[in-house]
């Protein structure tokens, strides 16, 4: 019975440790990385996880339900199951089911976070043919990584500018829309005077820069990443522009201090309240029932090089270790068809990555336009570290807009940061 | 000692009492007049006590006032102070939280989450500090300071571990699973050890000799003297388990297993307004704030002795 | 200090003897291993076979408890200690790299400065919450009219989620509300305070006193009324102020407990998150970015497993000494 202390903790070590090793390697590379379907029926069990992509709960359980339907008719053999989860923790919720073996098989991921999860991912060219004809370039582009697509593209967004009407009414300026930096920040102190913000910018380090910089950035002519990606390419003079342009706008007084920082609750914010003048971080949806949908204008993104905005795509993904890889490769390409993707993208408010699939809201004049947006949109360079370069970056820029560093050494350290992170 | 055997430290002249020597008064005397002694206070005293008393109340209520009304008003720009005045209230922001369909089976599964785990910890913890406190077995102390140092290993390093050993044996998607892993709670053998620790051994002797079995010392002498202790620490697992969030969500793989704090994240766009936030964590609190006034002592006793908070 | 700690039962009432127990459960458990049983002395065979009879016992009454602490605990544990040895990313095989992930973690800046945030944190909040905490115990200790009433509401926070916490005191810290207005009341600059990187850690822990301070409170509460009233009273009548008993007479009894508080509480702080992450997310430009939210990052942001295990065992380390050191300051003569 007497067992020495030592023994029974190296006992507990050994076998802590063990079962530890073999889990870790559950995580392994096995699996073609670009499957073909096959010619027969599928079979099998299918998982998909997506979000509250559609506000209303019951709608968006109805449209699925529906899809699951007309595919099982098909594919009889096929049983799909579609949970929607909180967009709260999706990333450790997703990971951890991988890490455990128990993800799903098919999922819905934006193209921010593809490159993380890639290494799990098998691409889905071989199953989207006959939908791939009128996808826009730029979608594609958008969910490709070296060539291959990691995701099929369900639906799509862009941010370009969005004015408020009423703003410009106020300081007798009507109409006078900025299309470039230059026309934003000589209209910009005459808001000031009039109590507006001309535009705002959501500075919050856990934020995503997709949104904010990265725009101005593109615009600026400039690109996160040099082209190989082994290096970081912020740091070029038309970044340090961009982060000018940004700081130039935070110190004046222009947008909204308490935004540089945190992340109230939107209808908290100026720019619900209508006192702000342009935005290219919201978009016409979720600003209309704040200024009145004769207020909200949309426009092409702003101008320094170049007109261009961020564009979400919104993809469904494949397992590389789906259990029944056909058999969900088959549901996604079925889900995704341009058909089912209009369907999904109007209940969402969100446009069709297919040019097939246009004039989705009829008359609607403003989202009429925002669809016209679309090709001028793009989502950024897809690198395996792009979120990590994101949290190098942001507070930096942060650190710039309250003033504690100059533009140029925000970017310099930035820099020297994240290049060790690629080489 | 300096205080106690100098009377009437320079520079601080005596109280009302001082005039008093102590060593004139016996025991009997001092007590029978400490109701008028120098420790109570004046009048002054008493209302600058209650002033500093209600002004951390209000401090310490006043976020709770805030979430009820402004989860009440309409999703509009708070102004401070105006919006916190309680008119033109409304439960819109809580149709549309408990509007959802599953919201009974969340709270079915929040009680069975947090039930069951109470019991069971309960169970063990008793059983196993009894053993820690009463009896000898080699390799005790090695195995009571690792128990407790495992409190100090940050929640974020553990979790993956611990989510693939149960992806492996089987146990997402389960109640089991759910709450097996939650069971292991070292304040809790702890507390356990620490009660049983100061009940005499002469109890458990006069047991043995009358020929009890130590199953039945267990369960007729040891746990009917746990009482409050017991009483304390249920109280402190349910409100932990009932404020969980991260483990129900990535154990339970579909909306069926999910709790109520689960389940009201899953209802929340990205862009939700603060209202309908503070609807539904009103809608959570509410269960725990009504425990809270109908078990408050327990309560009390029971985060105060486990040192976390839920 | 002059005055040290009365050893025990000075008045002859009994009570200070069985004290420390309940109070002060880490403080005691602290000096020394349980009491064993009765030390009687019977070096026969059948005190022998009693003590095997004890020891199966007792190591079947702990094995429910240490079978689920071997799967849940130390396995996962050891695991995430094993992890930072490796490199590993979800979705990724783990490969052996030794100590690649310390030397990283060692010349990393952004470590050193989440470490600076940690426990530039825990200085503001340990320290102050204690005072609060003893100062809101010596006002309710006594029973009077309300006494109830008070101790239940400072104990409120304590029951109710942080997350939940966070969001209204993001509202309360926002420009224009209640805290900066109240601010531009008292002639200070009505900005936000979680908008500026010196005083964000302030106003964290502001919120994390709030949410705590109760705790702390009760604790004391309840040593301080197993405290004999006569010693006290004594120096009252020799005309000591209020101060002069609190600091020489309540202060020196109440250490152990104060040392239980101040490990709970520092573990509690090194380990903030809901708040950081619901309030500020780590900003502005990193000056509320802890080591807790490192963790989270490279785990399960950026999904390097090994690196943010690496992070979590410095952490953990970081825990063991500070509450080591606490215990030499604080908790010697118990």
């Amino acid at each position: 019975m007497t067992m020495p202390k030592k023994h029974v903790v190296t006992a507990i070590a050994a076998i802590a440790s063990l079962g530890a090793l073999t889990a870790c390697s559950g995580g392994g590379t096995t699996g073609s990385s670009t499957p073909v379907p096959s010619d027969g029926a599928a079979s099998g069990s299918v998982t998909m996880w997506t979000y509250p992509v559609i506000a209303d709960e019951a709608a968006h359980k109805k449209f699925w339900d529906e899809q699951i339907a007309e595919f099982t008719a098909e594919n009889p053999d096929v049983d799909v199951k579609v949970e929607i989860y909180p967009w709260a923790g999706r990333d450790e919720t997703l990971a951890t089911g991988i890490a455990g073996g128990k993800g799903p098989d098919v999922v819905y991921l934006i193209p921010d976070q593809l490159p993380k999860y890639a290494k799990s991912l098998a691409a889905v060219d071989n199953y989207i043919t006959d939908n791939t004809g009128d996808l826009r370039e730029n979608a594609a582009k958008s969910v490709s990584i070296d060539g291959a697509m990691m995701g099929a593209p369900l639906i799509m967004n862009s941010k370009p500018l969005v004015c408020n009407a009423a703003a410009f009414d106020a300081i007798g300026e009507s109409g006078n829309y900025p299309a470039t930096w230059d026309d934003l920040m000589t209209l910009a102190p005459k808001f000031k005077d009039a109590g507006y913000d001309v535009t705002n910018y959501w500075g919050a380090v856990d934020a995503t820069l997709n949104e904010s910089f990265y725009p101005l950035l593109w615009q600026a002519g400039g690109s996160v990443f040099s082209e190989d990606g082994t290096e970081v390419a912020f740091d070029s003079p038309e970044g340090i522009e961009a982060l000018q342009f940004v700081t130039d706008l935070a110190e004046g007084g222009f947008v909204e201090k308490d935004l540089l920082t945190t992340i109230p609750a939107f209808e908290q914010t100026r720019t619900a309240q209508g006192k702000i003048a342009c935005t290219w971080q919201q978009g016409p949806g979720d600003v209309a029932s704040f200024w009145g949908e004769e207020n909200t204008v949309v426009l092409p993104s702003l101008k320094e090089a170049e007109s261009i905005g961020y564009g979400t795509v919104g993809s469904l993904a494949l397992m590389k270790k789906a259990e029944n890889l056909d058999a969900a490769g088959k549901w996604l390409a079925f889900a995704t068809r341009p058909e089912a993707s209009a369907e999904y993208a109007k209940a969402a408010g969100w446009f069709t990555p297919y040019t097939s699939q246009t004039g989705l809201y009829g008359d609607d004049a403003t989202m009429a336009a925002l669809e016209a947006t679309l090709d001028a949109t793009t989502s950024g360079d897809l690198n395996e570290k792009s979120r990590e370069v994101m949290g190098i970056l942001a507070p930096e820029i942060q650190a710039a807009l309250i003033g504690q560093k100059t533009p140029e050494q925000a970017m310099k350290d930035a820099a020297a940061a994240a290049n060790p992170l690629l080489g | 000692m300096t205080t106690l055997a100098t009377p009437g430290t320079p520079g601080h002249p005596g109280t009302a009492a001082g005039t008093t020597s102590p060593t004139d008064l016996t025991p009997t005397v001092r007590r029978k007049r400490s109701k008028n002694s120098g420790m109570d206070l004046t009048l002054r005293g008493k209302i600058v006590r209650y002033v500093v008393l209600s002004l951390a109340a209000v401090v310490t209520i006043f976020p709770f006032y805030a979430m009820v009304v402004l989860s009440l008003k309409p999703a509009a720009a708070i102004q401070f102070p105006q919006s916190l005045i309680p008119t033109n209230l409304g439960f819109a922001a809580y149709e549309r939280v408990l509007g959802a369909g599953n919201i009974w089976t969340w709270f079915g599964n929040t009680l069975i989450y947090s039930v069951v785990s109470v019991v069971l910890v309960l169970a063990f913890s008793a059983m196993a500090g009894y053993a820690f406190a009463k009896k000898k077995f080699p390799g005790r102390e090695a195995m009571f300071w690792s128990f407790l140092a495992m409190v100090m290993v940050p929640y974020h390093v553990t979790l993956i571990p611990t989510f693939i050993l149960m992806a492996q044996v089987g146990g997402l998607d389960t109640y089991w699973g759910l709450i097996l892993p939650t069971l292991a709670n070292a304040q809790a053998v702890f507390l356990m050890r620490q009660f049983i620790m100061d009940m005499p051994d002469e109890l458990f002797e006069a047991a043995k000799l009358d020929g009890a079995s130590e199953w039945r010392i267990f369960t007729r002498i040891v746990l009917p003297l746990c009482k409050p202790i017991l009483a304390t620490l249920g109280t402190f697992v349910f409100l932990w388990h009932w404020n969980d969030f991260l483990w129900p969500l990535i154990m339970g793989q579909g909306t069926d297993h999910w709790t109520l704090t689960v389940g009201i994240a899953s209802l929340q766009q990205q862009d939700v307004p603060l209202n309908m936030i503070l609807a539904g964590a009103t809608i959570s609190f509410v269960p725990i704030f009504a425990a809270y006034l109908v078990a408050q002592r327990y309560f009390q006793e029971g985060v105060t002795m486990s040192g976390i908070k839920g | 200090m002059t005055a040290t700690t009365p050893s025990g039962d000075v008045l002859g009432t009994g009570v200070q003897g069985s004290l420390p127990d309940g109070a002060t459960p880490v403080a005691r458990s602290a000096s020394g291993g349980p009491s064993g049983p009765s030390g009687s002395k019977a070096p026969s065979t059948f005190r022998r076979t009693m003590a095997r009879r004890e020891a199966r016992i007792g190591l079947l009454f702990a094995l429910p408890a240490f079978l689920l602490f071997l799967a849940f605990r130390f396995g996962p544990a050891i695991a995430g200690v094993g992890l930072s040895f490796f490199d590993y990313t979800i979705g990724d095989t783990a490969t052996w790299t030794g100590l690649d992930n310390f030397e990283r973690m060692v010349n990393d800046p952004i470590f050193w400065s989440a470490m600076r945030v940690t426990l530039i944190l825990s200085v503001l909040i340990v320290p102050l919450s204690l005072a609060i905490s003893t100062f809101m115990a010596l006002l309710v200790r006594r029973s009077f009219r309300g006494s109830g009433f008070y101790r239940s509401v400072f104990f409120l926070p304590v029951v109710t989620s942080l997350v939940l916490a966070a969001t209204v005191f993001t509202w309360v810290f926002s420009t224009g509300g209640p805290w900066s207005q109240l601010m531009g009341l008292i002639g200070l600059s009505t900005d936000s305070w979680l908008g500026s990187t010196t005083l964000v850690l302030p106003a964290l822990a502001l919120v994390s006193i709030w949410s705590r301070f109760g705790y702390g409170m009760l604790i004391l509460l309840a040593r301080m009324q197993d405290l004999p009233r006569e010693l006290e009273e004594a120096a009252a009548l020799d005309g000591a102020n209020a101060w002069h008993r609190f600091w020489h007479i309540i202060m020196p009894q109440l250490k152990p407990t104060l040392f239980f508080l101040a490990v709970i509480e520092t573990t509690a702080s090194f380990q903030i998150f809901d708040l950081v992450y619901t309030m500020t997310g780590g900003g502005p430009a990193r000056a509320s970015y802890s080591l807790v939210y490192q963790i989270y990052d490279q785990g399960f942001k950026y999904f390097d497993l090994g690196y943010a295990s690496t992070l979590g065992v410095a952490l953990f380390i970081i825990t063991i000494v500070v509450a080591l050191v606490q215990r030499r300051l604080i908790g010697r003569d118990k």
